[in-house]
Parts: structure tokens; C-alpha cells; sequence
């Protein structure tokens, strides 16, 4: 049976109270007992004090019928957040020997207004969980389907991370990131997902298996986007733990140089060289020389040493940060 | 951005100071009465009414509302058992977070629903010492034993016993609860301390999860846990050196994350309140000296509504939650007439030391 639609769509045309409803006449609503000094008191509106007075005379009587099922949709729609109302749902879905495929379109069709609350994922995991292995591929179509609209959409990225885990279906993901990436190679919500493919996926071997060939697909990305804050990012977390791996990798220090060499969206490459630095990195001329060809206004560069003089322009070109590059070089291992 | 008059609150003349009395009359106003919209929040109404409670401490303005009503109405939130109840019952002995998940005793005197909730067990509790109320008052053992129940293998903790999410949010739920009691039976804080470092992502920041994209909300939740905890040390920032996390990818990542106001995710929008969540993070390692306070006190300026109140983005109505932590922001910013932050409570240092 449909779980509860009928009645959703009901409260898009006009919604009829429920003391009006015959099929509701023999049940007295519960009111709710807000003690003797309520503080903080909501203005609550006629439909939902009236929603949660039958609801909690159907919860306190557990009465586990179809009326019932109908009327938690009806709660949720007011509150959606209410863990009583989705918790007795459950008891009531069980009982009633309910299609969980029904409820996994009830679910998507409230997540359409309701995408950002918990206790509707929450759900949908519980209803997920017991269809099993059955329920991976609508997960997984149903998380793209909201991630087509919200790329960066943060519950349906955990809720697809739980999938993978639980229930499968690594093998399209690493393509699925790079689909969105081309969409949008800022969307870090992606390179997130990639990372986590990467360590974690049974079939690709781990981090160190695939880091060739995500280094030669990140520098690609800095390539055309340096300024993509989360390309960088991603590069430094692929040597995560290996920070001299990183530090002695030509491939990292080499694309700092060139796109300081580009003299174009800079930032980011200054940055990483100075970590570099820091992390026992011994820069040749060529950077030198790249660095000074920016030719930074204002700028004593003379008697620096390369990450001084590195603070130094980040100080002037990122001032938003500035105390903050101020901070870092004070802090730069000692210079013969 | 809309920026016609019809479609979009704009603040005309509000831009460049912080409107106390403007604020203090939203937070008044909610006080006494919260508008419908926020209905649909219900199930959440103590944590309503701590932003609301919080607010006014943050103003100053707490002597205008009464605090003997507002203890009342808080502990009648809290569960109480029935006489033979077994803390290893598996359930949760907290405090509800609002009247639709509050059921009475049957005629026996037997608990048949219980819907006490971790995140509004820290609410109680904090609001509670907001007012003044002494917390060795609240008959707190059951609540600890029963605390644990909640405490997931892996360290996290789920919201209620019942069922639900296990994230970030509910060990520094926990952490705060053990902290404001001064007992730390109700969780096994070596546990809880791995769930975190499991949390902390490769560039920095900390998800909500472990797997999950760093996320400014998370990353307050990681660090101010560690801090209760006793794990995170004064002035981090001197040494830099935590065994525990890494603490200048971290720092990096904060950092990178300023954009006038602070970005909750990398590569996107700046939001009210992630100048709380960050902000605080940085108090907490030590480093607010980071923050550019002019750029950030322009960008809230711009959520400010010109009837009080914070909103998420520039030229939006306000809301409870981005007014609390627009308010909470401009506290770590110093801002005079407010009072100041215990930054990793959620409350003001005077309510934190229970002065």
C-alpha cells in the first residue's frame, strides 16, 4: 500500500483537519502538557497542534494500523525532524509488513523539501539496512540523483559513503568523481570522494597503488586551475603520513615551478613551496629566479632567504591571511 | 544577489555598527515567543531556547527574563526512572528535548517511553548554568552511567538509544556533558579521542565521519571535544607540536578557508555562522590573532538584519540559530557591550566558571 501519499498529496490541494475526518471520529486527541510555566513557548498553528495531539493518542494507545502509518507521514511534513514520529513510523512499517521499496519513494518524495535533515537520512540508512544488498544500486541512483541537483549536497555524500561501505558498489565511483569534476573541478565534495575511493575502495589497491596515477591527475587539474584550493589539497593528502615521499616527489616541487613560472594564479604554488620548505625541501635557483620574476612591488628581497622572502609576498598578496604569514615566518627553521 | 526593496530585507543603514538594541529586542522577542515557522523545529525546542537563552547572556540581558522559571522548565524535561530502573538497561537517562517526545509514566509508575536525547541533555545542562542554576543540584548518576549506553565501539556516540546518527556532534555532546558535571564516567574518553583523529581528513580539516569532506561545524565538534577532554593544551600554537592531530595542516586549512567571513567547506560560501565554529577553533589552538577582524566584522555587518538578528547570507531574513552565532561571533571578536565566550562550551565565561 502506499505508504502515507495520498495523504501528502492531500495537503497540497487543501488539507482537512483531522476532527473533521469520519475515519478518525473514535479517537480522542491527546493535547500536549507544556507544564504549569512554559518558557520560550512557540506560536504553534492550529494544523500542528492538532497533528501531534492524534499523534500522541495513536503513539500512547501503540496502535499499529494504516491510519496511523498515514498520520506520521502527515507529522513529519510539519516536523520532519521529530525522531518519536520517524522511530514509531518504523515500529509501524514493521508491523504492517510494508513494501520498503514503497517507503524508499515516500522518503525521496519528502527529501525533495526536506533534503537537509537528518532523521530523513537517518531513515532512509534504517530502510536501506534492511533491504541489504538489494538496496545498493537505488541508493546509489537515488544519492545522484540529489547530488545532480546539490553537487556538494553533504548528507547525500555520507549517505553515499555509508552505501559503499555497507553495501557496495565501488567499482563506478572513481568515474563517478571524475564526472563531477569536469562539471566542476572546484567541487571539493568530489575530490573528497575521490580520496576516499582511493584508500578505501577493495578494489584498487590503497593509496600507494593508485598515488602515480592521481598525482599525474591532480597536477592536471593545477594545471588548468591553480587557483583550485582543493587540487592542492588533494596532492598533499595523496603522500599522507609519506611527508618526505611528498617533499622529494619531482613531480610536486615541479609544478610549483611552473605555475610561478606562469607567473598567473600564483598563490597556492608559494604556499606549497614554502611547506615544502619546511619540510626539509632545498629549492634551486630556477625557483629563485622565478620568485623575483614576479617582480612583487615594494618588496626587499635581497638578503632573504627564499621562504623569508616567500612570507614576505604572501604577506602582501593574500592580506586577508597576513597575520597568519606573519606567524609562519617566525616560525621557519633556522637558515645557515 | 536581489537587491530590490520588495524581495530582499536589505539593511540600509545598519552596515557598520553592531545593533545592540536592535539584538537584544529579536532575542526579547523570541523569549517570549517564538513565531510559528518555528514549529518545525519543535522536536528541538531546548535547543531552541538555549540560542534564545544564550543570546540574551551573549547581550547582557539576562536580568530581563526570569531564571527561576526557566530552571523549572528545564528540569522538567529531564527523565527520571521509575525506582528499579538498571542503568545497563541499554537506554539513555537524560533530558527530552521537547514536549512531543516527552511521554508520561503508565498508571504503574512505568516508563514506557524514552526519548531522552544527548544533544538536548547538553542544552539542559548548558542553559541551566546560564542561569546560574548549581548543576550538583541535577540528580546526575543515572544520567552518566546510562551515558555509555550511547557510546558507539568505535568511540562515537549515538543521540539516543533508541536509534539514530553517530557523528561528531554527539561526542561533543558527551564531552560537554561530562565536563559541565565534572565527572567523566559517562564516556570512555579513549575511545571517544580515536573516533576524533579518525575524523581528521587528509587536508586538515576534520568530517563529520571519518571519510566525510572536512567540515567547519565538525571541526569545531573535534576540537573543542579534545579540549574538554583535557587532550589539547594551552597555547598549541607556540608548540605546534600535538601528538594527537595535525595541527598546522589544520590551521592551513582554517585559514585558507577566510574570506571576509569563514567558509564552512572549501570552495564554498561564506556563512554566518562558521565565524563561531571557526572563530572558536582558533581561540581554542591559540591563534585568533589569524583572523582579519575588520574583514570578518564587515562581512557579519552585512548579515545583520535591520530589525535584529543575523542570517545566514548577506540580504536574508534572519534566523535564531545564525543570530546565536552571529552574536557568539562578535563576542570572540571582542565587540564591546558583550560578554565574553568559554568558547569550547558554548556559553559565556561567566556561565562556564558558574559566577
Amino acid at each position: 500500500m502506499a505508504s502515507g501519499s495520498s495523504e501528502v498529496e492531500e495537503e497540497e490541494q487543501e488539507r482537512m483537519m483531522l476532527r473533521d475526518r469520519p475515519e478518525w471520529a473514535d479517537v480522542t486527541p491527546v493535547p500536549q502538557d507544556d507544564g504549569p510555566c512554559p518558557v520560550v513557548p512557540i506560536n504553534y498553528t492550529e494544523e500542528f497542534a492538532e497533528v501531534m495531539d492524534y499523534f500522541r493518542a495513536v503513539y500512547l494507545a501503540d496502535e499499529r494500523s494504516p491510519r496511523a502509518l498515514s498520520l506520521t507521514a502527515e507529522a513529519i511534513h510539519f516536523n520532519a525532524g521529530n525522531y518519536t514520529v520517524w522511530h514509531f513510523r518504523r515500529l509501524l512499517l514493521e508491523s504492517l509488513k510494508v513494501d520498503l521499496h514503497d517507503e524508499l519513494e515516500f522518503i525521496e518524495r519528502i527529501a525533495a523539501k526536506n533534503s537537509k535533515n537528518y532523521q530523513i537520512w537517518h531513515h532512509r540508512r534504517r530502510v536501506a539496512e534492511k533491504l541489504g544488498p538489494d538496496a545498493r544500486n537505488a541508493e546509489l541512483q537515488f544519492t545522484k540523483k540529489v547530488l545532480s541537483v546539490d553537487a556538494k549536497h553533504y548528507h547525500a555524500w555520507s549517505h553515499r559513503q555509508w552505501v559503499l561501505q555497507a553495501l557496495g558498489g565501488w567499482e563506478d565511483e572513481l568515474d563517478y568523481c571524475s564526472q563531477l569534476l569536469e562539471q566542476d573541478i572546484f567541487n571539493n565534495s568530489a575530490w573528497n570522494q575521490r580520496y576516499f575511493v582511493i584508500t578505501r575502495s577493495p578494489f584498487l589497491g590503497g593509496l600507494k597503488a593508485m598515488r602515480e596515477s592521481e598525482v599525474l591527475y591532480t597536477i592536471k587539474a593545477i594545471e588548468a586551475y591553480p587557483e583550485n584550493e582543493s587540487s592542492w589539497k588533494y596532492l598533499r593528502g595523496l603522500y599522507k603520513g609519506e611527508t618526505t615521499s611528498w617533499v622529494n616527489e619531482p613531480q610536486v616541487s615541479s609544478i610549483c615551478l611552473k605555475i610561478l613560472s606562469s607567473k598567473s594564479n600564483y598563490l597556492f604554488a608559494l604556499s606549497t613551496l614554502l611547506d615544502l620548505i619546511c619540510h626539509g625541501y632545498q629549492p634551486n635557483q630556477d625557483f629563485r629566479d622565478a620568485i623575483e620574476a614576479l617582480k612583487i612591488p615594494d618588496l626587499d628581497t635581497q638578503d632573504l632567504d627564499i621562504a623569508s622572502m616567500i612570507c614576505s609576498i604572501l604577506e602582501k598578496i593574500d592580506p586577508i591571511r597576513v597575520n597568519y604569514w606573519i606567524w609562519r615566518k617566525s616560525r621557519l627553521p633556522q637558515v645557515a | 544577489m536581489d537587491s530590490t526593496e520588495e524581495s530582499s530585507p536589505k539593511s540600509e543603514l545598519s552596515n557598520t555598527i553592531m545593533d545592540m538594541d536592535l539584538h537584544n529586542t529579536f532575542a526579547e522577542l523570541m523569549f517570549h515567543l517564538l513565531p510559528s515557522p518555528y514549529e518545525s523545529q519543535e522536536i528541538n525546542h531546548l535547543t531552541l531556547a538555549y540560542f534564545v537563552i544564550s543570546s540574551l547572556d551573549i547581550l547582557n540581558s539576562l536580568n530581563r527574563v526570569e531564571k527561576d522559571a526557566i530552571v523549572d522548565w528545564v528540569l522538567s524535561f529531564q527523565l527520571h526512572p521509575g525506582t528499579k530502573t538498571d542503568p545497563n538497561n541499554g537506554q539513555f537517562y537524560g533530558f527530552h528535548g521537547s514536549r512531543t517526545s516527552q511521554f508520561p509514566p503508565d498508571d504503574n509508575g512505568v516508563l514506557l517511553h524514552n526519548h531522552s536525547y544527548l544533544a538536548s541533555t547538553y542544552c539542559a545542562l548548558a542553559i541551566l548554568k546560564i542561569v546560574g542554576y548549581d548543576l550538583s543540584n541535577v540528580d546526575s548518576e543515572l544520567m552518566l552511567a546510562s551515558m555509555r549506553n550511547l557510546q558507539q565501539p568505535d568511540g562515537s556516540f549515538m543521540a539516543i538509544h533508541i536509534g539514530g546518527e553517530t557523528d561528531l556532534r554527539f561526542v561533543y555532546c558527551a564531552a560537554a556533558i561530562c565536563f559541565m558535571l565534572d565527572n567523566w564516567s559517562g564516556m570512555d574518553k579513549e575511545k571517544a579521542k580515536d573516533y576524533i583523529l579518525n575524523c581528521q581528513s587528509y587536508d586538515g580539516g576534520f568530517g563529520l565521519v571519518p571519510g566525510a569532506e572536512s567540515h567547519g561545524g565538525a571541526t569545531y565538534c573535534a576540537i573543542a571535544s579534545l579540549r574538554l577532554m583535557g587532550f589539547i593544551e594551552d597555547n598549541l600554537l607556540s608548540s605546534c607540536a600535538s601528538s594527537l592531530i595535525d595541527v598546522p595542516l589544520l590551521l592551513d586549512w582554517i585559514v585558507q578557508g577566510m574570506d571576509g567571513g569563514f567558509q564552512g567547506r572549501t570552495n564554498k560560501t561564506t556563512d554566518t555562522c562558521y565565524a563561531f565554529w571557526l572563530g572558536a577553533v582558533l581561540k581554542i589552538l591559540g591563534a585568533d590573532d589569524f583572523v582579519d577582524i575588520k574583514a570578518l566584522r564587515r562581512f557579519l555587518l552585512t548579515c545583520q538584519y535591520k530589525y535584529g538578528g543575523f542570517s545566514k547570507f548577506p540580504g536574508e531574513f534572519p534566523d535564531l540559530y545564525h543570530s546565536y552565532y552571529g552574536f557568539a561571533a562578535f563576542s570572540l571578536l571582542k565587540e564591546s557591550g558583550l560578554k565574553s565566550l568559554c568558547s569550547e562550551l558554548g556559553i559565556t565565561e561567566t556561565a562556564a566558571k558558574g559566577l
